[in-house]
């Protein structure tokens, strides 16, 4: 039998000698494996607290709501929406895109940042991944209650039924349900070969027998021997490499739903790469929006640090300017192609009476707002700042969508078949329940799993020790 | 790692300066001929040239501020190459004035009687304007030289005084610095090449523009490193784990090019509509198609299976190669991008596009060559170039 991990045995587990790491900004001084182990874990391994509580049930009452919203949805039809010819798409495809743009962010730290060999993304990849696999579960709803008739649902899939009645293959609508399930399918498998060995570290710390038994089944006979760690490494390269690929891909076929028709404000030819690089910005403008507080909460300023925020505003704010480029190009090119659709289309979504207003919100929140301050240094490292203004391009990215879709539908070549939409309540109780969903999840997941992966910090406490020459009293414990 | 001196990290030409100057001056000299020959012609070809070799200094230029911005370890090594192919913009600048003063027989917008008998000109008009164009390069290209004189100036300081302020002098003007060259060049892409065919619009192109160019700057400053290393002591210096990151870097741009090339085009083709698709049709008819699917092959499937193989990008002479194919079909995609404008049936063998890219291109070399050798091969006093020579 493999020796076991020591730190993962529950003998080792008095205080060892704390060394002084070199100021390393990305894990705050004095932290040794066993600190590290005993903070992270200590999160989940105590007594419910009162504010999980209190929180949790703040996110279960919103979750109800979108259960009541989706029950009279089901019983009455998909007229409970506000949609009607010609705004046919509305809330539930900006759900849709809004929510998957919002789960790039987590694939995108955990694959491509692991793959650039940045060391930063270590103590914020398990959270944003989980974010992703939440947020993407609340994307794939929606396709799914805008359906009309959802219990037939398996006809996107291409099987051979008796019908003979294949999907269209042309149709980006049948690419999104192989894009999303896929993305869905290598999220969840990368997060959890990631949790592995936190489980394991579970097992052997849990005080509880329930905990034993559950942290012991999900840690799949984790030993940490050498050969497993081996397979882990190889493994997490592999998942890590065919993840990068899918962050790009699967906001790129989004964005084909729309670009492949010819409607004005929809056909743009820069699309797919203005998609993903809103899907990223508003990833992490999430990815910042849950960080603070977690951190805060759970007491975890020495693991996600100041600089972490430093280094997702800068990220946030290159995202954006990508997001500012498309916004010029598709203005200029408007201007410039002499069309006259896309020329009224343009003016009509920033000076037209129906949707001119959420059009400068929308400006405002994406642009103005976080384009002039993050280039600051002291907004990107102050916590409330860097939180306001991630929540302001999280808003924007969501009236980005429902522009893009609502205002370019409602006006389309012929004036006669002009219209308006006007969102019922339905559709607001979905928006704000699917909120529900996803904070219910993110509660659960912060309760019983490890926010930050400890292995891998372990791994940065030793990399520092090594720096620091301090690797003996490390390695002494 | 002091065993380096700067006097032994100095670049010597060794005639290589001299002969391309001469290569240069000879060809463009008898591509003049053509001036009173065709000067339609002409001024095509020498359009075609100096696209791309401004694209050069241009692409090096961003990638030089892309390295200021996230210091990787590639980009010490190769910021000297980069440094002075980014000072070529200043007298390349003077090469692109023959382009303005031949606009007329580039741009069918400048034709007075052309614009009156369009009704789409006439409402282009408010950017497509002669004064409007000129204003507009002047812009472009102050903006560029400016950037190019204080990223080279700085980096020159640190050598004489390794203040380590300059670091972050440098990596400040580069954040805004890329955003004004994503701007910029996206817009020079509009004008010299997008107006050529005045009625096609697309909203990516810019962005394709950049990219192309990318491709094209990141694999000349691989062969540069490539023939630079091959002496000592550079060859010391950059090790093969930095022709692995460049090899990585030209997958990224191949990729980019990749899927911008194909969005734009799945775009377009599905959409089909008439302000649109004629520039996709002639382009992938006729022998343009030829081109079209050398292009796939060469520029997109082979160099990107073989940039995904270690051994290939941990070999510099295999990495060398793999550039060298992407550095031509970086020029076969420019040629396809813009000579359809003017031929539509297929494209036409004329001697005065290659003679004026290669006399371009001499003059280009040379004064690469002697911006290169005006400082050490690397920074020395860099506080980060230190760290990269201590991990090898």
């Amino acid at each position: 039998m493999e020796p076991l991990d020591p730190v993962d045995s529950p003998v080792a587990q008095e205080e060892p000698p704390a060394f002084v790491s070199p100021g390393d900004p990305f894990l705050a001084p004095g932290h040794s494996y066993a600190s590290v182990t005993r903070d992270i874990s200590g999160t989940v391994l105590r007594k419910t607290q009162r504010g999980w509580w209190i929180g949790f049930a703040v996110a279960i009452s919103l979750f109800l709501v979108l259960n009541f919203g989706i029950t009279l949805l089901f019983a009455i039809g998909v007229g409970e929406f506000g949609i009607n010819i010609p705004v046919g798409w509305a809330f539930a495809i900006t759900n849709f895109v809004w929510w998957i743009g919002i789960g790039h962010a987590g694939t995108l730290i955990s694959a491509f940042l692991l793959l650039m060999r940045q060391k930063w993304r270590t103590s914020i990849n398990r959270f944003a991944e989980a974010m992703t696999i939440f947020a993407v579960m609340c994307a794939g709803m929606f396709p799914f209650v805008h359906m009309g008739r959802p219990w037939l649902f398996y006809w996107l899939f291409p099987y051979p039924d008796t019908m003979g009645v294949w999907p269209q293959f042309r149709s980006p609508l049948v690419w999104d349900v192989f894009a999303v399930s896929t993305y869905f399918t290598i999220s969840l498998l990368f997060w959890y070969v990631g949790l592995l060995p936190d489980f394991a570290t579970f097992r052997d710390r849990a005080k509880h027998k329930a905990g034993k038994l559950i942290y012991g089944f999900f840690s799949m006979g984790w030993r940490g021997s050498a050969r497993h760690w081996k397979r882990h490494e190889v493994c997490s390269l592999l998942l890590a490499g065919l993840a990068t690929p899918l962050v790009v891909s699967v906001h790129t076929v989004v964005s084909f739903d729309f670009t492949i028709a010819i409607v004005p404000g929809w056909h743009s030819t820069i699309f797919p790469p203005y998609f993903v690089a809103g899907a990223i910005y508003s990833g992490f403008a999430m990815v910042i929006m849950l960080a603070i507080p977690l951190r805060k909460w759970y007491q975890l300023e020495d693991y996600i640090t100041i600089r972490h925020l430093n280094n997702m505003g800068k990220l946030l704010l290159a995202t954006g300017m990508i997001v500012a480029y498309s916004y010029v190009m598709e203005a200029f090119m408007a201007l410039y192609s002499a069309d006259k659709f896309e020329h009224s289309m343009i003016v009509d979504r920033f000076f037209g009476g129906g949707y001119g207003v959420v059009g400068w919100i929308l400006l405002s929140c994406n642009l103005f707002i976080p384009m002039t301050t993050l280039w600051s240094h002291r907004i990107r490292t102050s916590t409330v700042g860097l939180f306001i203004v991630a929540t302001f391009a999280q808003c924007g990215m969501w009236l980005e969508r429902f522009v893009i879709i609502v205002q370019s539908l409602h006006r389309d070549f012929t004036p006669s078949s002009w219209g308006m939409f006007y969102p019922t309540p339905t559709d607001w109780m979905i928006l704000f329940g699917s909120l529900g969903l996803f904070l219910t999840l993110f509660y659960l997941f912060a309760r019983l799993l490890p926010s930050i992966s400890i292995f891998e910090l372990r791994h940065l406490v030793h990399r520092t020790a090594e720096e620091a020459g301090v690797i003996e009293a490390v390695e002494a414990e | 790692m002091n065993s380096y001196s700067p006097q032994s990290l100095q670049y010597e030409p060794r005639g290589f300066q001299s002969k391309a100057l001469a290569v240069g001056v000879v060809c463009l000299i008898i591509t003049l001929i053509e001036l009173f020959l065709h000067p339609t012609q002409f001024f095509r070809s020498y359009l075609f040239g100096v696209v791309f070799w401004l694209g050069i200094g241009l692409s090096c230029t961003a990638i030089l501020m892309l390295h200021h911005l996230v210091s990787g370890r590639w980009g010490f090594v190769l910021r000297r190459s980069l440094e002075a192919a980014a000072r070529t913009l200043m007298w390349m600048a003077l090469f692109f004035i023959p382009v303005v003063l031949g606009m007329r027989y580039l741009y069918i917008w400048t034709h007075p009687a052309a614009v009156a008998a369009d009704p789409i000109l006439q409402q282009k008009q408010f950017y497509l304007n002669t004064p409007f164009f000129i204003i507009r390069q002047v812009i472009y290209f102050g903006l560029w030289i400016v950037l190019a004189y204080f990223l080279t100036r700085w980096s020159g300081e640190q050598d004489k005084t390794a203040n380590p302020d300059l670091v972050k002098r440098m990596r400040n003007l580069s954040g805004p610095g890329l955003a004004i060259y994503g701007f910029t060049v996206s817009f020079a892409g509009f004008d010299w090449m997008l107006s050529l065919e005045p009625h096609f619009f697309s909203t990516i192109y810019g962005m394709l523009f950049v990219v192309t160019e990318a491709v094209g700057g990141m694999s000349f400053i691989t062969l540069v490193a490539y023939f630079l290393s091959k002496r000592e002591p550079l060859s010391e210096i950059i090790r093969p784990s930095q022709f692995h990151d460049f090899g990585n870097l030209l997958l990224v741009f191949t990729l980019l090019w990749a899927y911008i090339s194909f969005a734009q085009f799945l775009i377009i083709w599905s959409g089909n509509l008439q302000n649109e698709i004629p520039w996709y049709v002639y382009r992938i008819n006729h022998t343009w198609a030829t081109i079209a699917l050398v292009l796939v092959i060469f520029h997109f499937a082979v160099p990107f299976l073989l940039l995904l193989q270690r051994f290939v990008t941990f070999r510099r002479q295999y990495l060398a190669w793999v550039a060298g194919l992407l550095f031509i079909m970086s020029i076969l995609d420019l040629f396809w991008l813009m000579m359809p404008s003017y031929e539509k049936a297929g494209p036409q063998f004329y001697w005065s596009d290659w003679l004026a890219l290669i006399g371009l291109g001499g003059i280009f070399l040379a004064i690469f060559s002697s911006q290169l050798k005006r400082k050490p091969l690397m920074p020395l006093h860099d506080p980060n170039f230190v760290g990269v020579l201590q991990h090898e």
